[in-house]
């Protein structure tokens, strides 16, 4: 994840005043929950606003020092870690930057850009996800106003990402009068920029699982797909038990990043769809039929993806504790996973402390099973699968390339 | 890469057709409400040839089958209505047998309520319906937003105008007279008299919701329901029942207004630990949480998606102004079967007022659960002197729910004179939750003394020469007569500022 947030040059602006006084500001993004997969909305959203990469601050990874030492005494509620976990992010970003931040950004998300999007109820974020800001901001505002005594402007606009049209206006009214001399025509111009952005990172990561994908085809080797939400990703919160498991030579795909080339998915799901099934290669309805929440929707729908690949051998889940979104989904998931034959592990009630202990030993069990038999799983799910894999093809003949699915 | 026999994937649960053939023979199970609620909604059940039963009240056995037969880390109401199901169709399998059981009942539930786990709980019931040996049960979900959804799979059972209409018109009833008897409990002379009169007026609603008029399938229901004085006649005599009740409105009570997660402030029983009765026990007067203001924010829910429309959709504005006409609407009918009952039942917050009381805190566009509304309740009733304290009943593990209590920090960190009771229910702590509870209420009891004795301060009344007035005017004794709301809080208070206005009325 070190290249994750890596910050991109502004583009060729520059030529207002009111640019150049932007250009000094610092913008403190915490790094958590669904800015795992959205950061990079945010870096060409204000990269096209005249706010370079480099003025742009994230948090982070969390850690149970950050939450000790910046966001002690700020919680003001007992609910699940990657949300209680933001009072550290914030602390940190108010008190512990060399060079303060001008801006405190946490848009407060309320719908994602999901590549489902079309084909399900809703790409709705989870309740408490976003509405996480409202909770911690009264944290840092009971006794006074912390943001203010610090020369901090918050900013935190509901943004409903799944609409484009209407983030211009959402982000406008939240920036109008703390970035100098902003435009409406400006912002909508960020904002597509922003998704331009997101769409360009989205499709090389895709591009990349695809070769890991090709790459395990053509070798019969096995690889092991995560089902988890985005923050998962924040080693202070999935603890890296997916690097753990690549250290024993397994590639690691993220639900998330699961390639949507058309010639793919095609493959996978023709059958559901000649057999009425589904009707589409990106519906969950025969699975799951309250497809509101995009990451719900997303591992859902990652889940009938590592059922159908015969070189997915092993599906892990993490969950972390009192999850209220992922608690009805444990059956489901795991049912779709089992009956391709493909392994299931879950690690449940992940909380801010890393069990290592029984990490290693959980981590070793895995390894273990996938190297008996992943084999067995791989022939299995070959077999059951119809021919002409476009994963064999040579990368040269495929026919679908690399457009995602959403059509980009 | 040979071929061979297809994977069997997993698929989810689809109930079996419930076939008009069928309707003869199959109970139609639902709950989740209150009782009143419940037991006039079996009467538009019936109303339209349907047979249909509420699943009794669930209890703490309830809460623990459904935390056994679901997956871990459910909401405390999952649990309960999970295992309420569960419960009740496992004794039934056990009295005809599970796939009379199967045959002979059905479960119709709300299903679509955003990203909240409400709107998953099926996956909870089919989980335990499973592990009891009953996955061929139907579990029908209906769409708790769309008035007219046609028929459920198999055309059996038709959510249409005259149905959701009927279950509309039903909580705008009950909830009225809900009021009206926590109105009138807490001071009742002769202890008792108003449970009956309750349990009378609900069996004279139901006789009324059983034979309301066929008026059509989609206009006709609306335009009748819209203008008719069918139920108002009704909440009359409801009114006339409660109107041998003789009350003792000076006894110094502090009103508790209750609000929280849904199905928490709304049921009566051991999923809340039996609160409002409790409250009254404690010599409290419960405010409480009519399912009227939840279909009100249902509709600004609405309002506020196409404002946020406008300047990208061009129908935006005429769409909003659509809603708020209907808006107004239903208000305005809630507020005409208020005025059946006297007046005396609690008006309704505008959602406007909540929204902004609330803005500072949470903003109103953050869905699931009540919203905004909590803070909004809460500020509502502490800057309205509505209620001296207020109580937030508070699922263990309630997503959204959480999410504004966090908010409420804030809230209490610039109001704190708010008396503020978040109480998180297990369904099995309760010790631990009304213990909490009765900390902050002994606070509101200081505070409902305070004010009574303020109010004889300004007005230079004291108790014996108002309960002169009162039995001067035995009208005023009764559970009929309307004490206004004159700025305080506690009805002792308001009735004596009410008196003392009179006299000097009179004077004048």
């Amino acid at each position: 994840m070190a290249r994750w947030f890596d910050r991109r040059p502004s583009g060729g602006h520059g030529q207002r005043p009111e640019r150049a006084e932007r250009a000094k500001l610092r913008i403190g993004i915490p790094k958590v929950l669904n800015v795992w997969t959205t950061h990079q909305l945010w870096l060409g959203f204000f990269a096209s606003l005249g706010i370079p990469g480099n003025r742009v601050v994230f948090s982070s990874d969390t850690s149970e020092e950050q939450g000790r030492e910046f966001g002690s005494g700020r919680g003001t509620v007992d609910c699940c870690y990657p949300v209680k976990c933001i009072s550290g992010h914030y602390g940190e970003l108010v008190f512990g930057q060399k060079r303060k931040i001008d801006i405190l950004f946490s848009p407060m998300i309320y719908s994602m850009p999901s590549f489902l999007h079309g084909h399900v109820a809703d790409s709705l974020a989870c309740p408490r996800v976003m509405a996480a800001p409202e909770n911690i901001k009264s944290g840092f505002l009971k006794e006074k106003d912390v943001f203010a005594e610090q020369g901090i402007r918050y900013v935190a606009p509901l943004v409903s990402l799944v609409d484009p049209l209407q983030v211009p206006k959402q982000l406008f009214i939240a920036f109008e009068g703390v970035l100098p001399g902003l435009r409406f025509e400006e912002v909508r111009e960020a904002v597509d920029q922003g998704y331009r952005t997101l769409a360009a990172f989205d499709r090389e990561l895709r591009s990349r699982s695809r070769r890991i994908l090709e790459w395990c085809a053509r070798e019969q080797r096995p690889c092991v797909m995560v089902l988890a939400r985005p923050y998962h990703m924040d080693a202070g919160i999935g603890h890296e038990i997916e690097a753990d498991l690549q250290a024993h030579g397994y590639p690691i795909l993220w639900m998330q990043y699961f390639p949507t080339d058309p010639d793919l998915l095609d493959w996978m799901f023709g059958p559901d769809i000649r057999e009425g099934y589904a009707k589409s290669v990106f519906d969950i309805s025969d699975v799951w039929p309250s497809s509101y929440s995009a990451n719900t929707n997303e591992i859902l729908w990652g889940a009938k993806a590592a059922a159908r690949v015969p070189w997915v051998t092993c599906a892990i889940r993490l969950t972390s504790y009192e999850c209220g979104m992922d608690q009805p989904t444990f059956t489901p998931v795991q049912q779709i996973v089992e009956r391709s034959g493909t392994l299931f592990f879950s690690f449940q009630e992940l909380d801010s402390t890393k069990p290592a202990g029984s990490v290693k030993i959980r981590v070793e069990t895995i390894a273990h099973y996938l190297q008996r038999s992943s084999r067995a799983v791989m022939e299995r799910k070959a077999a059951a699968m119809p021919a002409g894999c476009p994963l064999l093809e040579k990368p040269a003949c495929r026919a679908g390339g690399t457009a995602t699915a959403d059509g980009d | 890469m040979a071929t061979s026999p297809q994977q069997q994937h997993y698929r989810a649960y689809t109930p079996r057709p419930l076939t008009r053939s069928e309707i003869g023979n199959v109970e139609i199970l639902y709950g989740g409400l209150h009782w009143r609620a419940e037991n006039v909604m079996q009467a538009v059940f019936e109303n339209l040839g349907y047979k249909a039963r509420p699943l009794p009240v669930a209890t703490r056995d309830d809460l623990l089958l459904g935390r056994e037969l679901a997956d871990i880390g459910q909401c405390c109401p999952t649990s309960f209505t999970t295992g309420n199901l569960a419960s009740f169709l496992r004794e039934e399998g056990k009295r005809i047998g599970p796939e009379a059981v199967a045959d002979r009942y059905v479960y119709v539930t709300a299903g679509a309520c955003g990203a909240c786990r409400f709107g998953q709980y099926h996956q909870s019931y089919e989980l335990a319906l499973r592990n009891i040996g009953l996955e061929s049960f139907r579990v029908f979900l209906v769409d708790q937003n769309r008035m007219d959804q046609g028929a459920l799979k198999g055309g059996g059972l038709e959510v249409n105008i005259p149905l959701t209409l009927g279950m509309v018109w039903a909580i705008l009833c009950t909830d009225a007279v809900q009021s009206l008897e926590y109105r009138t409990r807490p001071y009742e002379v002769v202890a008792g008299q108003t449970d009956k009169a309750v349990r009378e007026s609900v069996e004279h609603l139901c006789e009324v919701f059983r034979n309301r008029p066929p008026k059509g399938e989609k206009w006709g229901p609306l335009a009748w329901h819209l203008t008719t004085t069918y139920f108002t006649k009704a909440l009359r005599e409801v009114h006339r029942r409660f109107e041998a009740i003789e009350v003792d409105r000076l006894q110094v009570k502090p009103v508790v207004k209750i609000t929280g997660e849904f199905y928490l402030q709304t049921v009566e029983g051991d999923p809340n630990y039996n609160i409002h009765s409790w409250l009254e026990s404690e010599g409290a007067e419960v405010y409480p949480a009519p399912i009227v203001v939840w279909l009100d924010y249902w509709i600004r829910f609405y309002v506020q998606e196409l404002e946020d429309r406008v300047g990208t959709d061009r129908a935006a504005r005429a769409k909003i102004w659509a809603l708020k006409g209907l808006q107004a609407v239903f208000r305005g009918v809630y507020e005409r079967m208020r005025k059946a009952l006297g007046g005396i039942p609690h008006e309704i917050p505008d959602q406007y007022e909540l929204r902004r009381l609330a803005a500072p805190y949470f903003h109103h566009r953050l869905s699931g659960g009540e919203g905004d509304m909590l803070i909004g309740k809460a500020l509502w009733a502490h800057v309205h002197n509505k209620a001296h304290m207020v109580c937030e009943l508070s699922p263990y593990s309630c997503m959204p729910n959480t999410m504004s209590i966090g908010a409420m920090a804030g809230v209490v960190g610039q109001h704190p004179d708010l008396l503020y009771a978040p109480i998180e229910v297990k369904g099995d702590a309760e010790v631990h939750a009304l213990s909490r509870c009765q900390m902050v209420l002994t606070e509101a009891k200081r505070r409902a003394i305070r004010e009574y004795v303020s109010v004889m301060e300004k007005t230079g009344l004291d108790p014996d020469s108002v309960r002169r007035v009162l039995d001067r005017n035995p009208a005023m004794r009764r559970a009929t007569y309307r004490v206004p709301h004159l700025g305080v809080a506690g009805t002792a208070a308001n009735t004596m500022l009410h008196v003392a206005g009179r006299r000097l009325r009179m004077a004048a």
